[in-house]
C-alpha cells in the first residue's frame, strides 16, 4: 500500500462518516462574508444548542458557498440525507431551525432558502437550489469544496478527493507529463493577463538552477474582488496541492504564498493548511516517497496595491519597498532573490489539482475558444445577489448579472458595470451583451481582470464614480516611474475639477494627453492602464462629463452631495498624512465613514 | 573586447558588449540619448522614461536603459513618437519642479552668474537653485526643445529646506525622485542611508533611520550629491559658487589614489570635488576626506615666504637667500649626523630628489618618509613573493568570494577600498575580520575574531594549522608553486588549536569556523594593516598572512589579492623611488655592493654603504644626540603621522632643524628655518597608489605659483652645494630620470601617464603594465616559518601602567540599529549624541567592582570618556568602546584647522583606566 493510499483511506472513511452517515452534519459559513454578517454568533449558538440538547451532530465551520448575500448561512444535512440551506440566520433563529430539522422532523420554512440537491423525503414548497440558475449556471472546479468542507480539516479535503491529483502526478507521471497536461488544458493565468500557464511554466522548467520558486499571488487589492481570498479561506488545500504540482512540473524547490496583510482569515487558513500538509508528508523532503522535495511558505505584503504586480511582489517578498522591476530580466531568469521564479494567481493554481486528476482534455472542453475552463466572478454593487460564482467561460455578462445576480436592486435600471478592478474601467449597459471570454472582452475594451464585477444603477453619476476610481489608482501608484507618479496626480486633480464644475474642455484634452503618455511610457501595468477609468467613462458616459463641464451640473446629483474623498489629495506639507485616512470605495459619491 | 555584437542606432553601426543595454552602448559610442534616472556604473532603474526609444520589430517604446542590446538590432532614438512621449513626461515633471530658470524671458540674455530680482516668483528663480546651469534636468529640457507652454497645473511642494546636516544640504523641492541617490547609497556604497519614502505623487527621498543622515549611518562620501541630476542634493559649503576651472588630479589623503576633479571659482577658491566614473583607481567614488576635506586649500593662513629664525624671531626672506643660507648651513652637517624625513604624500619627484639629495649631497642614507612607520608592512612581501607591493588591483576585489581583513580600519583610512569589498559582500561573498576593535566592516563579517591585541600572528598561524589539519589547503598550489614547505609545516605544528586558543583568547570553534570560511571562499583576498598592532613582531605577522594566502592557493589570480594598507598617499611611490634608509630606487639594496655600483656609475658619485636611520629609529637617535641636523620635508604630514613630542622635547639636542610646511604648526615654531611648501593641488608630478598605479597630478592654474615644489627647492640647494645631477627644469624631467633608473617604471612616458592605466612593472616591449602580479608565472613562492622568540608576543606588563592597567581598543562604525542615538543642535548643525557603551569583561568588572549599567569614566592618555558598562568585553584585560562615525562629523565640518581631517583620531590600541562614577 502506498503512503498516500493509507492517508486517503483514513480520510475517506472519516468523510464518508460525516457526509453520508446517519449523523446530522451542520455547516456554518465563516468566511469573510459570513463573519461580516454575524456568523460567529451563529456558530456559538449552534454549538451551545447542540450540546445543551445532547444532539449527536457534526458541526463544521466551512468556507463561502458563494451566495454571500444570504450569509450567515446555516447548512444542515438531516438524517435522511437532505441538505437544507437557511439564509440570513440570526442566533435567535438557530434553536427553531435545529429543533425543527433534527428533533421534530418538521422542517421550519422561515429563513429556508432551499435544498441542495433533491429532497429525499417529499417535502412541499422546498425548491432544489441546484436546479435554480444561481447554482445551475455554475460549474465549480476551483470552488468545488467551497462551503462543502471545513478548510481547516485536511481529512475533509482528502476525503473529497484532495491530493489524489498530487499522488497521481508523483507516482504515475513524470514532471514533463504534468506540464504537458497543463499545456493541453489551455489554462490561462487568471491574474488578469491571461497568459498561457503551461507556456509560462515551461520557461521555468528549462532552468537547471537548484533553487527555483513558485510564487502564488494573493495580493488581491482590487476593490470588488474577493475570489482569491475566497479560495484561501474556503479551500486552502486546493491551492497547496496546486502549488506543489506547479513545483513538480517545473522542478522547483520552493513555493511562497504571498497574501495581503491584515486578512487574518485567509492567512490563518493557508498557514494551517500548509502545516497540515507538512504533517501528512505532502510537503517537505521526499514527498510521498517520490524523491521530490518542495517547501511552501507564506509571505505578507505591506499596504500596497502595486505589490500585486509580479516583480513588485518579488521585491516585497525580499523585504524591499515594493516597486515593479524592469523587464527583462524576466522572473523565469531572475526572480525572487535573483532565482528563477514563476508567479501564478491563486485561481490559476487552484485549477491544477482537478486538471491533473481529470486530464487537460477535460478542462479544455469547458469554456469556449481559447478561453478554457471557468471564470470566478465576484459580483457586488447594486445587485440583488452579490456573491462569489464560478461560471463556465463563454456565458454572457448579462446572464451572470440577471440570472445569477438576480438583477439590479430596487428595480432600478442598470447604468454601468465596473469590471477587472479600478484599472479595468467601466462598461455601459451594452456590456451585458459581452460574453465572458478573455479575448472577446479585451476586444470590447473591457477587462475581466481578476473577476470582480461591480454594478451601478441609474442613480450613479459616472464622473463621481470615475473620480473614486482615479483616486484609488493615484493613491496606489508606487511612485517609481515618472509618467504614473506624476500623471496620476494631475489626472486626479482634473477629475476633481470636473466633479466640482471647475473644468473646461481643455482639461479633458489634458487628461487624454496624460493618459497617452502613461499608457506608452509607464513601467508597469498600473500606469499603462491608469487612464482606463477616465477613457472608458468618456467612451460610455460622455454626456455625464459634458453636463459637468458645460452645464455645470451633475445629472444625478451625486457630485453635489457632501463628498468624502477616499484619500487625501491635499498638497505637500499639509498636516494630514494620507495613510491615516482609510480608502472606502463607494459607488454613489457618499463614502461610508 | 571579445564577442562584440553590432547594432544600429539612428543609422550608425556601433559595437557593444553582449549583456549591456542600449543606453550604455550609445553612451559608450559617444551618442546621446536623454536620461535622468540611469547612471553609468549603476543598475538600470527604468523610472524616468526619458531614454525611451523605438526598436524595429519590437513593441511600444521601451526604455533603452532596461533593454539589452542584441545583434543586428535597429534602434531609433529620435522618432516623432519618442520625442512626443519624452516631452509629455517632461511636461509632467516640470509641473512640480521650479522652472523659472527655463521659461524666464531673460533666459537667453542671462549669463550663468547673473542675478536679477524680478521676472519670476521667488521660489522659482534660477538663483535659488544651487545647480543652476549644472542641472541635468535643464539640459534635458533644452535638448527636447520644449516650448514650456503647458496647461498642467504647477504644484510647488513648498517643503522646508534641510540645511542642518554637516557638509550636506537637501532641497526636496528640487527633487525629481529619480532615486539615483538612494540607489548609489545602496548598490554602490552599501550604506542605505537614504531611502524612498511615501508613495504615489508624494514619493520622495528620506533617511532610513531617524530624521538626520547622522542617525542613519552616513559615511559622508558624497556619492548621492555626485549623482544628483538636480539641485536637490548639494555640498553645503560654496553651494552657490560657480566653477571657472576644473583641475583633474589625484587626492592626497590616502594611498588609494582617487582621481578627483577640483572645481575652482573666479576667486581661486576650491569650491567642490567630484570624481568621474571612468577614474581607474576609484571608479568615481570618493570618501569623506576627498569629498569634503579640500576646504583647507582655501585656508588663508598659508606660509608664503621662507622664514629664518633670528634672535628677535622669524625673519621673512627671499627664496634665493633662504636657499643659500641652507646650503651654507647644511655643509656643516654632511654625513650621518644629518637626517631627512620626506612626506608620504610627497610626489615621486619630490621624494626621488629628497633621497638623491640626502645621499649625494648630504652623504648619508638617513632618509625616509614619515608614513613609513612599519616598513615590515611590505618588506616581507619581497622575500616571499617578489615585489614589495599589493598583488592585485583595488577593483579586482569585486571578484573575490572571500575577504580576510586584518587589523585595518580601511573604510576610514583607505575609504574607497571598502567600496568593492562591500559590493562583493552584497552579492554573497564572505568576510572574516581579525581585529580587536570594532570597525565598520565587522558588522558584515561571517566571522569576527577579536584576539588579545598583539597575538594576531599566532591566530593566523592557528588558522593555517586548522586548514592543514582539515586538508582544506590547496595541495596542488603548495606542491607546485611553493618552496620551503617542510620547514613551514614543521613550524606550524607548534600552533595547535588548544595553545592558539589559549594565547589569543579566541574559542577553538571560532578559529575553526573562520579557517573553513577562508579556505572555502575561493578566490579570497587578504587585506591587512598594522593599525592596531601592539606586537613587537610585525614582520612575523605579515609573513603569517602571506603564508595563509599561499596555503589557500590565493596568488596570481583574479580575486586573490594581498593588499597591505599603509598610510600616505604616495607611500608606495616613495619606496619605489628609494626614499627609504635601506633601499635605492627600484628596490635596489643599499647594502648590496653591486646595486650601489649601478647607481654610483649613473650618479657619478660614491654612495654611503651603511643602512640609514629611518622614521622608526629617528626619535631615539635624536634623543641620543646622534643626529644633529634634521630636515623635515613636510611638517604638516609629520605631525599627523608621528609623535612630535619626541622632537619637541629633544629640540635642544638638534643643532639645526629645517621644516617645510604649508601652514605654521608646532614644528615650524621650533625650526631654524621654515620653508613654505606647495599643496598637492599646486604641484605637478606623479603619485603611485597602493595598486602600483602611477598617476599624474596637475596644478590648479595660477595657484601657488610663487612657491617651490620640494624637488625644485632641494635641487636648488644641491646645485648651490656644487653637486651635479640637480639641474632639472621640470617635474617631468625628474620623472624621466626616475623612469630611466628604477627599472620597474622603465618605459613609462607621458603618453602612458595620460591614459591613466599604468601599473608597474611596465613592459615597454609589450606596451602594458601589470594589474596583477605573479599571474601565470612559474615562479616559486616562499613559505616562511615564523621566527618568534616566545609566544607572548607582547609584554603587556611593559605597556600597562598602574594608572592605566587595561588595554583599550577603540572602535568606530557607521550605524548600529540597536544603539539609541539622539540629535542635538550644535549651532545650526545637527550633532549626534550617543551614550557610549564601555565593554568590560565580566572578570574585570568583578575586579573593579562595576556591574552592567554602571556609569564609569574611561581615561586614556588623551582624555576621558563617560559611558555605561556592558559586561560583554571579549577578554580579560581589554576594554573597548565603539563610537559612531557620525559623532565626529559635526565638529569636523566646523573645524577651521587645515589639518582637521588628516588629524582625526585613529583607532590605535592604547592603555586606559576605568573608574566608577558615584
Amino acid at each position: 500500500m502506498s503512503l498516500f493510499t493509507e492517508i486517503e483511506t483514513e480520510s475517506k472513511s472519516i468523510w464518508r462518516e460525516i457526509e453520508s452517515g446517519e449523523k446530522p452534519f451542520i455547516r456554518i459559513g465563516t468566511a469573510m462574508c459570513g463573519i461580516a454578517a454575524g456568523a460567529n454568533a451563529v456558530v456559538d449558538e449552534v454549538k451551545s444548542f447542540v450540546s445543551n440538547n445532547n444532539i449527536d451532530a457534526t458541526v463544521s465551520e466551512v468556507g463561502c458557498i458563494g451566495i454571500c448575500f444570504a450569509e450567515p448561512i446555516l447548512d444542515i444535512k438531516i438524517p435522511d440525507g437532505t441538505r437544507l440551506l437557511y439564509g440570513n440566520v440570526n442566533p435567535e433563529n438557530v434553536s427553531n431551525i435545529i429543533d425543527g430539522c433534527l428533533l421534530k422532523s418538521d422542517i421550519p420554512k422561515s429563513k429556508l432558502i432551499g435544498s441542495l440537491g433533491k429532497i429525499i423525503e417529499d417535502n412541499d414548497g422546498i425548491s432544489d437550489l441546484l436546479q435554480a440558475p444561481i447554482f445551475k449556471l455554475q460549474n465549480k472546479i476551483a470552488l468545488r469544496n467551497a462551503g462543502e468542507i471545513d478548510p481547516c480539516d485536511i481529512n475533509q479535503y482528502i476525503g473529497r478527493g484532495g491530493y489524489s491529483g498530487l499522488n497521481k502526478a508523483l507516482t504515475e507521471m513524470k514532471s514533463e507529463e504534468v506540464l504537458q497536461q497543463v499545456m493541453d488544458s489551455g489554462l490561462r493565468g487568471r491574474g488578469g493577463a491571461f497568459f498561457a500557464t503551461g507556456l509560462k511554466w515551461s520557461f521555468l522548467s528549462k532552468s537547471n538552477a537548484k533553487e527555483k520558486y513558485i510564487l502564488c499571488n494573493c495580493e488581491e487589492g482590487d476593490p470588488g474582488a474577493f475570489n482569491d481570498k475566497g479560495i484561501l479561506e474556503s479551500d486552502p488545500h486546493t491551492l497547496v496541492e496546486g502549488i506543489i504540482l506547479a513545483g513538480y512540473a517545473t522542478n522547483s524547490s520552493n513555493g511562497i504564498v504571498f497574501v495581503r496583510h491584515g486578512h487574518f482569515g485567509p492567512i490563518n487558513k493557508i498557514e494551517t493548511a500548509i502545516s497540515q500538509a507538512y504533517e501528512k508528508g505532502l510537503l517537505g523532503k521526499d514527498i510521498l516517497g517520490s524523491g521530490f522535495s518542495f517547501d511552501v511558505d507564506v509571505s505578507l505584503t505591506g499596504e500596497s496595491y502595486v505589490a500585486g504586480e509580479e516583480t513588485a511582489l518579488m521585491d516585497a517578498i525580499e523585504g524591499k519597498r515594493s516597486m515593479p522591476r524592469s523587464k527583462p530580466p524576466f522572473p523565469a531568469a531572475f526572480g525572487v532573490w535573483g532565482k528563477p521564479t514563476n508567479i501564478n494567481n491563486v485561481k490559476t493554481l487552484a485549477y491544477i489539482p482537478s486538471i491533473i486528476e481529470k486530464g487537460g482534455e477535460w478542462f479544455k472542453n469547458i469554456g469556449v475558444n481559447k478561453s478554457t475552463g471557468t471564470a470566478i466572478i465576484c459580483l457586488s454593487g447594486k445587485i440583488n445577489n452579490p456573491g462569489l460564482y464560478e461560471v463556465p467561460l463563454g456565458i454572457s455578462i448579462g446572464q451572470v448579472i440577471n440570472e445569477i445576480g438576480g438583477g439590479v436592486t430596487g428595480g432600478n435600471k442598470i447604468k454601468l458595470l465596473q469590471t477587472g478592478g479600478p484599472l479595468g474601467g467601466v462598461l455601459g449597459e451594452a456590456g451585458l451583451e459581452i460574453n465572458i471570454d478573455f479575448d472577446e472582452m479585451a476586444q470590447a475594451g473591457a477587462i475581466l481582470g481578476s473577476g470582480g464585477i461591480i454594478v451601478a444603477d441609474e442613480t450613479t453619476c459616472a464622473v463621481d464614480l470615475t473620480r473614486v476610481l482615479v483616486a484609488f489608482c493615484q493613491y496606489e501608484s508606487c511612485g517609481k516611474c515618472f509618467p504614473c507618479r506624476l500623471g496620476m496626480s494631475q489626472m486626479l486633480e482634473t477629475i476633481n475639477n470636473i466633479a466640482e464644475y471647475k473644468a473646461s474642455e481643455q482639461d479633458l484634452e489634458k487628461c487624454r494627453r496624460i493618459g497617452g503618455a502613461m499608457q506608452a511610457g509607464s513601467l508597469c501595468g498600473h500606469g499603462q492602464l491608469g487612464f482606463n477609468p477616465i477613457r472608458s467613462a468618456l467612451q460610455h458616459f460622455k454626456s455625464d462629463f459634458d453636463s459637468h463641464v458645460f452645464e455645470k451640473k451633475c445629472p444625478t446629483g451625486g457630485c453635489e452631495s457632501e463628498y468624502h474623498f477616499p484619500v487625501s489629495t491635499k498638497p505637500y506639507g499639509s498636516s494630514n498624512s494620507p495613510n491615516s485616512e482609510p480608502i472606502n470605495l463607494v459607488l454613489n459619491g457618499k463614502a461610508n465613514q | 573586447m571579445p564577442n562584440h555584437i553590432e547594432l544600429n542606432i539612428d543609422g550608425q553601426l556601433i559595437k557593444a558588449e553582449p549583456g549591456t543595454n542600449i543606453l550604455q552602448a550609445a553612451i559608450d559610442a559617444g551618442m546621446y540619448i536623454p536620461y535622468l534616472c540611469y547612471y553609468p556604473g549603476m543598475k538600470s532603474f527604468g523610472a524616468c522614461r526619458m531614454c525611451v526609444v523605438e526598436v524595429e520589430g519590437g513593441r511600444g517604446l521601451p526604455a533603452s536603459c532596461t533593454t539589452p542590446v542584441s545583434d543586428g538590432m535597429v534602434v531609433n532614438t529620435n522618432t516623432d513618437t519618442v520625442k512626443e512621449l519624452r516631452k509629455d513626461v517632461m511636461d509632467l515633471l516640470i509641473s512640480e519642479h521650479p522652472h523659472g530658470c527655463l521659461n524666464c524671458h531673460r533666459v537667453d540674455l542671462c549669463g550663468p552668474a547673473d542675478t536679477c530680482l524680478r521676472h519670476v516668483s521667488v521660489n522659482d528663480r534660477c538663483v535659488t537653485c544651487p545647480k543652476n546651469e549644472r542641472c541635468e534636468l535643464k539640459d534635458t529640457v533644452r535638448y527636447l526643445e520644449m516650448d514650456l507652454d503647458t496647461n498642467f497645473k504647477y504644484n510647488y511642494r513648498n517643503l522646508p529646506l534641510k540645511v542642518d546636516e554637516p557638509f550636506w544640504d537637501m532641497d526636496l523641492n528640487l527633487c525629481i525622485v529619480c532615486a539615483r541617490c538612494v540607489r548609489v547609497c545602496d548598490e554602490v556604497r552599501g550604506d542605505n542611508v537614504l531611502t524612498l519614502m511615501d508613495r504615489a505623487g508624494k514619493s520622495l527621498i528620506g533617511t532610513s533611520t531617524g530624521n538626520s543622515i547622522l542617525e542613519s549611518g552616513c559615511e559622508f562620501c558624497g556619492a548621492c550629491i555626485d549623482v544628483c541630476p538636480t539641485g536637490a542634493l548639494v555640498e553645503k559649503k560654496h553651494k552657490w559658487a560657480k566653477a571657472v576651472t576644473t583641475t583633474s588630479t589625484v587626492c592626497n589623503y590616502c594611498p588609494v589614489g582617487c582621481s578627483i576633479d577640483i572645481e575652482v571659482d573666479s576667486r581661486q577658491k576650491v569650491i567642490r570635488t567630484k570624481s568621474q566614473v571612468q577614474s581607474p583607481a576609484n571608479h568615481g567614488q570618493l570618501c569623506f576626506k576627498g569629498k569634503f576635506g579640500m576646504e583647507y586649500i582655501n585656508n588663508q593662513n598659508r606660509l608664503k615666504k621662507p622664514l629664518i629664525k633670528a634672535k628677535e624671531g622669524f625673519i621673512e626672506t627671499e627664496w634665493d637667500e633662504a636657499a643659500s643660507y641652507l646650503s651654507n648651513k647644511l655643509t656643516e652637517y654632511k654625513g650621518d649626523k644629518f637626517a631627512l624625513i620626506a612626506s608620504g604624500a610627497g610626489t615621486n619627484e619630490d621624494n626621488y630628489i629628497a633621497q638623491k639629495f640626502t645621499r649625494l649631497v648630504m652623504e648619508t642614507n638617513n632618509i625616509d618618509v614619515c608614513t613609513n612607520v612599519y616598513p615590515e608592512l611590505v618588506n616581507p612581501l619581497e622575500e616571499t613573493l617578489g615585489f614589495q607591493a599589493a598583488t592585485n588591483s583595488i577593483w579586482d576585489l569585486e571578484n573575490s568570494n572571500g575577504f580576510v581583513v586584518m587589523t585595518a580600519n580601511l573604510t576610514e583610512e583607505q575609504g574607497v577600498v571598502g567600496v568593492p569589498i562591500k559590493k562583493a559582500l552584497k552579492t554573497g561573498s564572505n568576510l572574516v575580520v581579525i581585529d580587536s576593535r570594532e570597525t565598520e566592516l565587522t558588522r558584515y563579517a561571517k566571522a569576527w575574531l577579536r584576539p588579545k591585541p598583539g597575538t594576531e600572528a599566532i591566530l593566523v598561524a592557528g588558522i593555517i594549522r586548522v586548514i592543514l589539519d582539515e586538508s582544506l589547503d590547496d595541495h596542488e598550489f603548495l606542491a607546485e608553486q611553493c618552496k620551503n614547505v617542510p620547514e613551514f609545516k614543521n613550524d606550524i605544528w607548534s600552533y595547535d588549536l588548544v595553545k592558539v586558543s589559549e594565547i589569543t583568547s579566541i574559542p577553538q570553534n571560532d578559529i575553526q569556523s573562520a579557517a573553513r570560511i577562508i579556505a572555502n571562499s575561493n578566490p579570497c583576498s587578504f587585506i591587512y594593516g598594522l593599525d592596531s598592532l601592539v606586537s613587537e613582531y610585525p614582520s612575523e605577522y605579515v609573513k603569517s598572512i602571506i603564508n595563509l594566502a599561499l596555503v589557500t592557493g590565493n596568488m596570481g589570480k583574479s580575486g586573490s589579492g594581498l593588499y597591505p594598507m599603509f598610510h600616505g598617499a604616495n607611500q608606495q611611490g616613495s619606496r619605489d623611488v628609494g626614499c627609504t634608509p635601506d633601499l635605492l630606487p627600484g628596490y635596489r639594496k643599499i647594502n648590496s655592493e653591486s646595486d650601489r655600483k649601478t647607481f654610483e656609475s649613473v650618479w657619478g658619485i660614491s654612495l654611503p654603504d651603511k643602512k640609514g636611520i629611518g622614521i622608526s629609529g629617528l626619535a631615539s637617535r635624536v634623543k641620543e644626540g646622534y643626529i644633529k641636523a634634521l630636515y623635515l620635508l613636510d611638517g604638516d604630514e609629520f605631525i599627523t603621522e608621528n609623535d612630535i613630542n619626541s622632537i619637541i622635547d629633544n629640540r635642544d639636542k638638534l643643532d639645526f632643524l629645517v621644516v617645510h610646511s604649508s601652514f605654521s604648526n608646532a614644528l615650524t615654531e621650533i625650526a631654524d628655518i621654515v620653508v613654505p611648501s606647495k599643496l598637492f593641488v599646486e604641484k605637478n608630478g606623479t603619485y603611485t597608489n597602493l595598486e602600483r598605479r602611477i598617476q599624474l597630478l596637475s596644478n590648479i592654474p595660477g595657484k601657488g605659483e610663487d612657491l617651490f615644489e620640494n624637488w625644485e627647492f632641494l635641487s636648488k640647494i644641491g646645485s648651490n652645494m656644487k653637486v651635479d645631477g640637480f639641474s632639472f627644469k621640470s617635474s617631468s624631467g625628474v620623472f624621466e630620470e626616475i623612469v630611466s633608473i628604477t627599472g620597474i617604471y622603465s618605459g613609462v612616458g607621458n603618453k602612458q601617464l595620460d591614459s591613466g592605466d599604468v601599473q608597474w612593472p611596465w613592459y615597454p616591449d609589450k606596451f602594458h603594465g601589470t594589474s596583477m602580479l605573479y599571474e601565470g608565472t612559474e615562479q616559486k613562492f616562499k613559505l616562511s616559518p615564523m621566527n618568534l622568540k616566545d609566544n607572548n608576543l607582547v609584554d603587556y606588563e611593559l605597556i600597562k601602567s598602574k594608572e592605566r592597567p587595561f588595554l583599550y581598543a577603540p572602535g568606530r562604525i557607521l550605524h548600529d540599529s540597536s544603539r539609541k542615538v539622539e540629535i542635538e543642535p550644535f549651532g545650526k548643525i545637527n550633532k549626534l549624541k550617543v551614550d557610549q557603551v564601555i565593554e568590560i569583561s565580566p572578570e574585570d568588572g568583578r575586579d573593579i567592582g562595576v556591574i552592567e549599567g554602571d556609569r564609569v569614566n574611561l581615561t586614556t592618555d588623551t582624555g576621558a570618556i563617560e559611558g555605561v558598562v556592558s559586561l560583554s568585553g571579549p577578554h580579560k584585560g581589554l576594554i573597548s568602546i565603539t563610537s559612531l562615525f557620525g559623532e565626529i562629523m559635526t565638529d569636523l565640518s566646523q573645524n577651521k584647522d587645515p589639518r582637521a581631517i588628516s588629524n582625526i583620531e585613529r583607532l590605535n590600541i592604547t592603555t586606559a583606566n576605568v573608574t566608577k562614577i558615584t
